[in-house]
């Protein structure tokens, strides 16, 4: 220790963080007491030379963390809460299908429920924020056919347009619970991902096709669409962001898989058609389309 | 002679009569070395688990498994490319010595079959007959059976380079030491009148005395030099490093319910992160580029490693000859008139501006270049006197030099006083002499000239000159000539005198037959001129660098084959002997007392004789070693060289030895950096050394101490610099695993930061130039003094690399949370982020990403970070400028090269961002302009920081701040 200090002398200060430095610096720091140091060498304060480093690095910590809280706040205070900052990376949009069990094939055996009852159950969860009365509850009835656009703050609370399990016709569920799965006919639900502010098709709906993606085209002989021949209504356009547009429900299209090949693997790719919609990038695969595969067993 | 076919008997027997030359390891052996040596074990584990995980996940289908592979791909390259770049580099300087080695095949005049043949050298067998005349190189050690006039230049064994007589008389019982055998290697000399001689061949190839030497100069093992040792530590540390928190944080994976598979991955990410992979080629560049401007300086480096060696040696053993001398022979004093007068003996003179007005210096300097027999070859009109090759003896050279130097045309002054007889020095009569015409038309007198061995002149004359008169050479003139001769004497200057007589004109008529062999003239009662006395001077840059060596704690050992009274004054007058120290000697003789009363302690300089050194004990020597700073060793064998080598290296010095002759060899391979002389060193010492002086002078060891020094300092600067961001590479993966966040950075981009934009701003700290006078501090100690030391370690990675960290991740989260990730949502949300199938994760307003729309933030996460570790690294940069100094006061504009690097940096940077920014393999994306700017503040603050750091260490030296923050 580079400080030699009478150790005789009583303490007459309470040790002090200040000290412990000195202990260590002294007897260069000119305007200290020297009665710190002697005090706290007196009485054997636990902060010693290991400790000062350990103080040390603490204390060092602690501004960098208070430094880095800072310059987070600050970034953050600059983010609105109700629309992000930039949209360039998440649109245009992204497609996704329901019954969702890890991966893109649906494959059951009619004769077999316990290989589509899964998929049943994850319709039927899906859908229950479609219900009727769900809807009617929190949401209202919105004019079809033009975006539903509301102006005014943007803290306001925005509202949300009925989107009815009904209206999915036989892909609903209500008149057929196992969604077409129990007679080999599936229905699969189509959702466009959701993007702030975005009005899908500059006007005109967005519609959805499906085709064989490789081999036989007489391997999908039909497919129903629901609502609408397979329209995303307009009204259902723009969304608000989470925070105001609490009780939004994505619209969805239901499609009827009504007769496809059986026994064999049938790829199958579904594409939004629309403009603005981009389904032709090599390296997205679910940007405006999505591939999966049916094999339905009878 | 031998016949043809028992000459190949014997040569099939006893094989060619070459040196063998020293064992070298297979080029392939090198190169693996450089394949495994440093990082590369690491990053082949890397790679291997890269493949082993590759091959796991192809069979498992995983999408990305390809990715693993060409990881596993770049890091081998990465391997493989700084390991050839490594043999390259080592290659390169090994060819430099490859030229030196290069010799001419030598002949031999051998006689066969009673018929003189040439052959090659390598042909000669034990018995054969050789002629060997002036000039040639003898081609093996061989017992003369003929000779006349025959004298070799044993310089190269023995280290003297006084010539030697050699005769057919066995002289000695030593073979050394003997006149009739002739060694290996050395010359026979090219004498006035060339000498010839004929021997047999006793010995050849490594039988030979040289041969011996050389072997024995193999069998000192090569130590590893200090700075290998250094990168080893420094290896050490950071491979401990990556190792302990990759298997930690594998571990922790693992504990986490990670799948091993992935724990693998990260493990491989931890490594590379934690890997400086560019580090160890910036060090091999940074060292080369050291060694050029050594080169440039006159030394030139065979092992580039011995570059930092040189900045470490605490010790060095110099040879006295042609490294602290100008190996030759230079008149330094004269003595006439009863008064000592000094001659200029730098090595270009062109006046002798000692007082010359006095009577008798005429009649001096006709004698000194009337009695000389030595004569400048033809046609060096041109050149300075200095440098014009005369053919003559030593001490003939020096006298001629001086005369032309200060009578002007010492030829045309022979013509005028034209020669009439000579009798040429020999070892009897210890004098010269030679009878002449005077210039003087009206002088019909002969002139009587004669040099020789003071006291045998002395006793020839009887008669002294005082002031141009003859005065009678009376007690008291002759005690004076003993005081003179003694004090030139103790100076260890060889001393002639000179002497006259104008022969009577009656007695010597104009026809006089003067015959040398009965001496038909007189040679006594003489007039005796003066006293000239010659020596080896030092060279005049000496001892100015002895005393820069001093004051930079290095302590300089004279090693001489020489006398130890010569080798005395020589160490006085260069400074290796301070004016005002004493030896045990000489306090003895001050205080009037016998030598072992004297306290040794108080002397501080000693003069150790070889036949003392013989009798010492290791203890002994090594008290000599401590005790004393300022030693001379004398009349030292080339084994005692290397016993004082040793034990230079018991005191834990680092010791550099400097050497000509091929008995150097040995200790100039024992030494930690052994120096060769470029001009008169043998290849045998060259081959030895590390580091070959260009120009023989001392003076150019100590530019390269300089040098060394501050390729030290700087190194410690580059690995500074380039540790401090492998925390800002490691922090992410360890929070990746802890925190589960989608990746901050990614491998490859890793690899872009270490082996592009930090390569060329860490070779530009080499150009730095030094804080203060690295000169005056002591030489750092081999073990204390490390080249990464635990504050640098602690400074680089828990400070400045903690807050490039930090920098980096304010980058980050403001890149996702303005795109709609706010902080809170990533956490734990690495699971889902990189599930291929699910593509509508939410962010944090609802909003649904696909899988490539999120790997495309990613990728922009990845460039931000990068942006940012680049941008703080520039902030890093300036301030590894300096270790204690203000930037202020080093200068931001002093070293150009490091504003190349920052501009190099950051070009890079802005062409991996927005030129390749397309290229997927490469994981960047075009970045708004405005994220270049996040990490500005931490820059900022890293400077500011590292400024109050070297503020205190300034303020406070030898304080806690000043031993925990200064590496």
């Amino acid at each position: 220790r580079p400080c030699s200090v009478d150790r005789d002398q009583s303490p007459s200060f309470p040790c002090t963080w200040k000290a412990q430095i000195l202990i260590h610096t002294c007897p260069k720091f000119a305007g200290v007491q020297m009665e710190e140091v002697l005090d706290c060498i007196n009485s054997e304060c636990p902060l010693c030379l290991p400790g000062l480093i350990l103080f040390f690095y603490f204390v060092l910590y602690l501004f960098l963390a208070g430094m880095f809280s800072f310059c987070m706040y600050m970034m953050l205070l600059t983010l609105s809460p109700y629309t992000p900052t930039h949209r360039d990376r998440v649109s245009p949009p992204g497609v996704m299908i329901r019954p969702y069990l890890h991966g893109f094939t649906i494959a059951f055996n009619v004769s077999e429920p316990s290989t589509w009852k899964p998929y049943v159950n994850s319709m039927h969860h899906f859908l229950q924020a479609y219900n009727n009365n769900v809807q009617e509850e929190k949401n209202i009835e919105c004019q079809a056919g033009q975006y539903f656009i509301q102006d005014g703050a943007e803290s306001k609370e925005k509202k949300a347009c009925q989107f009815k399990r009904s209206q999915l016709h036989s892909c609903s569920g209500i008149e057929d619970p196992t969604f077409g799965y129990s007679t080999g006919q599936p229905c699969i639900l189509l959702k466009m991902n959701r993007i702030i502010g975005y009005r899908p098709g500059y006007g005109t709906p967005v519609s959805v096709d499906c085709a064989i993606q490789k081999g036989n085209a007489s391997a999908l002989r039909s497919v129903d669409f629901y609502p609408g021949n397979g329209t995303f209504d307009l009204m259902y356009y723009p969304y608000y962001g989470k925070l105001t547009h609490v009780n939004y429900t994505s619209p969805l299209v239901a499609m009827h898989f009504t007769d496809v090949k059986k026994n064999d693997f049938v790829p199958i790719q579904c594409r939004l058609n629309g403009e603005g919609i981009v389904s032709d990038v090599n390296k997205d695969r679910f940007l405006g389309r999505i591939t999966f595969t049916l094999s339905i067993t009878m | 002679g031998l016949t043809s076919a028992r000459a190949a008997e014997i040569l099939a027997r006893d094989g060619p009569n070459a040196l063998t030359p020293p064992k070298s390891t297979p080029e392939i052996i090198k190169f693996l070395k450089q394949m495994v040596g440093g990082f590369s074990i690491l990053l082949w584990v890397g790679a291997f688990l890269c493949w082993i995980a590759f091959g796991i996940q192809l069979a498992q289908g995983v999408s990305s498994a390809f990715d693993n592979l060409y990881l596993g791909v770049v890091l081998a390259l990465v391997v493989i490319l700084t390991g050839i770049f490594a043999y390259y580099q080592e290659a390169k300087s090994t060819n430099i010595m490859a030229s030196f080695s290069k010799m001419i095949p030598q002949q031999a005049l051998v006689i066969r079959d009673a018929e003189k043949k040439e052959v090659p050298a390598e042909q000669l067998v034990v018995g054969d007959v050789v002629e060997i005349k002036g000039g040639d190189r003898i081609p093996a050690d061989i017992r003369l059976i003929f000779a006349q006039g025959c004298k070799v230049d044993n310089s190269s064994l023995t280290g003297e380079s006084e010539p030697q007589s050699r005769s057919c008389d066995f002289t000695h019982e030593n073979p050394l030491e003997t006149k009739n055998i002739a060694f290996y290697s050395t010359t026979c000399l090219e004498a006035f009148l060339p000498g010839t001689a004929t021997g047999m061949v006793i010995n050849t190839g490594d039988h030979t005395i040289i041969g011996r030497i050389a072997s024995l100069a193999s069998g000192v093992g090569n130590e590893k030099t200090p700075i290998a040792l250094e990168i080893e530590h420094f290896v050490h540390i950071v491979a401990g490093v990556a190792v302990s928190i990759g298997v930690l944080f594998f571990i922790i994976a693992v504990s986490m319910k990670y799948k091993v598979l992935d724990s693998i991955i990260f493990l491989i990410g931890i490594i590379v992160a934690n890997v400086p992979e560019g580090l160890l080629a910036t060090v091999t560049v940074s060292l080369s580029l050291t060694a050029k401007r050594m080169a440039k300086k006159n030394c030139l480096v065979k092992n580039l490693e011995a570059v930092e060696t040189l900045g470490s040696t605490s010790i060095i053993c110099s040879d006295k000859t042609g490294t602290l001398t100008q190996n030759r022979m230079t008149v330094a004093h004269l003595w006439f008139d009863n008064q000592i007068y000094s001659a200029d003996t730098s090595e270009d003179q062109t006046t002798q501006s000692f007082d010359q007005s006095s009577q008798s210096w005429p009649a001096l300097s006709k004698i000194v270049a009337l009695c000389n027999r030595a004569e400048f070859k033809p046609g060096q009109g041109n050149l300075p006197i200095m440098k014009r090759v005369v053919v003559g003896d030593a001490s003939e050279t020096a006298l001629l030099k001086f005369s032309e130097v200060v009578l002007g045309d010492v030829m045309d002054v022979r013509k005028r006083n034209r020669k009439l007889a000579e009798i040429p020095f020999n070892s009897t009569n210890k004098f010269q002499l030679s009878i002449h015409e005077t210039e003087d038309p009206n002088d019909k007198r002969f002139l009587l000239v004669m040099k020789g061995a003071p006291e045998r002149i002395l006793e020839r004359c009887s008669t002294i000159m005082i002031n141009g008169e003859e005065k009678p050479l009376d007690e008291e003139r002759a005690e004076a000539f003993q005081t003179a001769y003694m004090e030139l004497g103790g100076l260890g200057e060889r001393v002639l005198g000179f002497c006259h007589l104008y022969l009577p004109e009656d007695e010597f008529p104009d026809t006089y037959p003067f015959d040398t062999d009965s001496m038909n003239f007189p040679t006594s009662n003489l007039c005796f001129v003066g006293l000239l006395s010659m020596i080896d001077p030092p060279r005049s840059t000496v001892p100015d660098a002895v005393s820069k060596c001093r004051s930079a704690g290095i302590k300089v050992i004279m090693v001489t084959g020489d006398h130890p009274i010569t080798a005395k004054a020589i160490a006085k007058s260069v400074g290796i002997i301070s004016a005002n120290s004493e030896t045990v000697e000489d306090i003895a003789k001050r205080l009037n007392v016998p030598v072992e009363q004297v306290n040794k302690e108080d002397a501080r300089a000693a003069v150790i004789n070889g036949m003392e050194l013989k009798d010492m004990t290791a203890e002994q020597l090594d008290e000599i070693l401590i005790n004393h700073s300022e030693i001379v060793f004398a009349r030292t064998s080339p084994q005692q060289k290397l016993i004082i080598v040793e034990g230079c290296q018991r005191q834990d010095a680092v010791v550099a030895v400097t050497g000509d002759g091929v008995n150097d060899s040995p200790a100039l391979k024992k030494a930690d950096i052994g120096i060769a002389m470029g001009i008169a060193g043998s290849d045998a010492a060259k081959n030895a050394a590390d580091m070959i002086l260009l120009d023989d002078n001392f003076a150019s060891i100590v530019t390269g101490v300089e040098e060394g020094r501050l390729i030290f300092d700087n190194l410690k600067k580059t690995i500074a610099y380039t540790l401090t961001k492998n925390i800002a590479e490691l922090c992410p993966f360890l929070i990746y695993i802890i925190a589960s966040i989608p990746l901050p950075i990614g491998t490859i981009t890793i690899l872009f930061i270490d082996l592009g934009t930090d390569i060329i701003p860490s070779v530009a700290l080499a150009y730095e130039k030094a804080e203060s006078d690295i000169m005056n501090r002591r030489p750092r100690h081999k073990k204390r003094d490390r080249l990464v030391n635990e504050q640098l370690a602690v400074y680089s990675y828990l400070q400045i690399g903690i807050l490039q960290s930090i920098g980096a991740f304010l980058a980050y989260f403001t890149v996702y949370a303005e795109q709609g990730f706010l902080p809170y949502t990533l956490l734990g949300l690495r699971v889902n982020w990189e599930n291929d199938y699910n593509n509508d994760i939410e962010d944090s307003y609802g909003q649904e990403w696909t899988r490539y729309q999120r790997t495309y933030l990613q990728w922009t996460g990845y460039t931000a970070f990068f942006v940012s570790i680049t941008i703080q690294q520039v902030a890093d940069l300036i301030i590894r400028k300096t270790r204690r100094n203000s930037l202020f006061q080093q200068g931001l504009f002093r070293n150009k090269v490091i504003w190349v690097g920052i501009f190099s940096q950051i070009t890079i940077a802005l062409i991996l961002c927005y030129g390749l920014g397309s290229v997927t393999a490469l994981n960047f994306t075009p970045l708004r302009v405005q994220y270049w700017f996040v990490a500005m503040p931490y820059a900022i603050l890293i400077w500011v920081y590292d400024e109050i750091r070297k503020l205190f260490i300034r303020q406070y030296p030898g304080s806690w701040w000043d031993k925990n923050m200064y590496y």
